[in-house]
């Protein structure tokens, strides 16, 4: 350390003590994680017996350091959450906000970078009305990379919370960022948008018809996360067609799609425009097939698909009917 | 910007576009052949083992998927008891100098006998020419080629996609059953699987 501090002028010195101790203090509060913090936070400040509460993971990264996605795309892995919950108290999946991409050569990852917050819902039983206060934990096992370098990471995190009969009252200091969070968390379609999914040889073509004309509200940029892992080529350009009332966006097939899925399922982003914030919303639509030649020849053809090996084709999992939107 | 300027971007880009997706190596298909340097010096080429089982390890010495499989021994044994069946092990190293992973020839030659590994020989690819030839996102991320020199597995190591040492003795390893059922005269079961790792530390490219 000291030969470090003689090696640089008196006045870098100074200006690098002080950005670590301001580093530090910008991510206090949590436990330490490679390149950051990460804090178990409630919303409310006490939880009330049969009734949900939201529990949240806070990340705060390093500068140009990321965690990933529920599917971190070509590389990198999600991190991995163990609830240590006492009897009575359940969890539900965790919401995760839409992720960024991040595409370094060929890869492209999804994940998040600064700073998430990954809430998780948890429902209380009426009959632990009786206690003063519950204590919840979680182990956390996580990946924190930059474009250099990756680094694994693990953390166990608890909270004591009183227990009150009467109904929640949000925490001054963490309210904030749920209700941040929330914004973030891709919705529902609006009812009058038709999304359809078909698809060729070699693509995935998402067809979305707004239900109005869109003249004057040109689609700028449509990108789409996908939820599973080895469906869509992630590096892959992603082709977006402007129509008449809506878009058309072609997504590759990944190589390593073995069985055709039945449904595609995963975030869309649509930029409307610049004064426009983009609107990300959840995707889980069918898979139509192949247009049939006729009527009888449904049940016989199969979507080309399958992987080649030794100049053969495999065969592939065959499909059931799919009701279309 | 003049038409042609742009007529020639774009030859430019779909050229690069080929490259990339189109041209990689796929399974079913011949592997590209490469020439490469090895740690000890010599030059490598991969047609030199036409006629042999040949195994490609994308490496990198610091990211925690490989050290899951250094730390256990467990890349140290499948290569013992692959190369034992005559079957050739390359170690590919395309980390891009400064990044995690880069190693010279030296510091790789350490590293190997550190760890006690020994493959048949460890490739030096810091521009990710050969990394790029085969599309190797993650460290690791393997690929079996067959004695006709057709790519006959691509992807991951193993069915368990983490950092946990605790996670090798229960997992399916992707490419001993490759080779076992290639070796018995059998189809792969599995021959393309989502690798898993960390990225591949490539040199930064401009686009």
């Amino acid at each position: 350390m000291r030969t470090w501090v003689r090696g640089l002028g008196g006045k870098e010195a100074l200006a690098s003590v002080l950005v670590l101790l301001f580093g530090a203090c910008a991510l206090a509060n949590g436990a330490p994680i490679p390149h950051g913090t990460l804090e178990l936070v409630a919303e409310n400040p006490w939880v009330a017996a049969g009734r949900q509460f939201n529990l949240g993971l806070h990340f705060q990264l390093e500068k140009g350091w990321h965690i990933y996605w529920v599917n971190p795309g070509d590389s990198g892995e999600p991190p991995r959450v163990e609830w240590r919950l006492p009897g009575g108290i359940t969890v539900a999946a965790i919401e995760w906000p839409t992720p960024q991409r991040f595409q370094s050569s060929t890869i492209v990852d999804y994940g998040y970078e600064d700073e998430v917050l990954l809430i998780a819902p948890l429902n209380v039983d009426a009959h632990l009305g009786q206690q003063a206060s519950i204590q919840v934990g979680a182990a956390v096992k996580l990946l924190v990379c930059s474009h250099e370098m990756c680094v694994p990471g693990k953390a166990e995190l608890s909270l004591t919370l009183p227990m009150r009969p009467d109904s929640h009252a949000p925490d001054a200091r963490n309210g904030d960022i749920f209700a941040a969070t929330r914004k973030s968390l891709p919705r529902r379609m609006p009812a009058n948008w038709r999304l359809g999914v078909s698809q060729t040889s070699d693509s995935f073509v998402v067809t979305a018809d707004l239900g109005h004309p869109i003249a004057g509200r040109t689609i700028r940029r449509a990108i789409f996360y996908p939820l599973v892992e080895s469906q869509i080529e992630n590096a892959a350009p992603q082709n977006l067609i402007s129509q008449a009332s809506g878009f058309q966006l072609t997504l590759r097939k990944s190589d390593q799609l073995v069985n055709l899925p039945e449904r595609l399922k995963g975030v869309l982003v649509v930029s409307f425009g610049s004064s426009q914030p983009d609107q990300a919303y959840s995707v889980d639509a069918p898979i139509k097939h192949a247009a049939p030649l006729s009527p009888g020849d449904v049940k016989k053809r199969g979507p080309a698909l399958g992987i080649r090996q030794n100049g053969q084709s495999l065969p592939i999992q065959s499909l059931k009917e799919e009701p279309q939107i | 910007m003049k038409p042609s300027n742009l007529y020639s971007m774009l030859v430019a880009l779909a050229l690069y576009a080929a490259s990339t997706l189109v041209w990689a190596a796929k399974v079913g298909e011949p592997a590209p052949d490469f020439t490469g340097s090895a740690s000890s010096g010599q030059t490598i080429h991969l047609s030199d083992y036409r006629g042999k089982y040949i195994v490609l390890e994308w490496h990198n010495n610091g990211c925690p998927f490989v050290g899951k499989q250094y730390n256990s021994g467990n890349m140290q044994r499948l290569e013992k008891q692959w190369i034992s069946r005559g079957v050739v092990w390359l170690t590919m190293e395309s980390s891009a100098p400064g990044k995690q992973g880069y190693v010279t020839a030296s510091q790789e030659n350490d590293y190997l006998a550190k760890v006690q590994a020994s493959p048949t020989a460890a490739l030096l690819d810091p521009t990710g020419a050969i990394g790029h030839l085969y599309d190797a996102k993650t460290s690791p991320h393997m690929f079996v080629i067959n004695p006709q020199g057709i790519l006959i597995y691509d992807g991951a190591i193993d069915d368990k996609p983490t950092t946990d040492v605790n996670d090798v003795p229960g997992a399916t390893n992707y490419v001993s059953l490759a080779l076992e059922h290639a070796m018995a005269g059998k189809p792969v079961p599995t021959p393309v699987t989502r690798p898993y790792g960390c990225s591949v530390k490539y040199v930064d490219s401009t686009h």
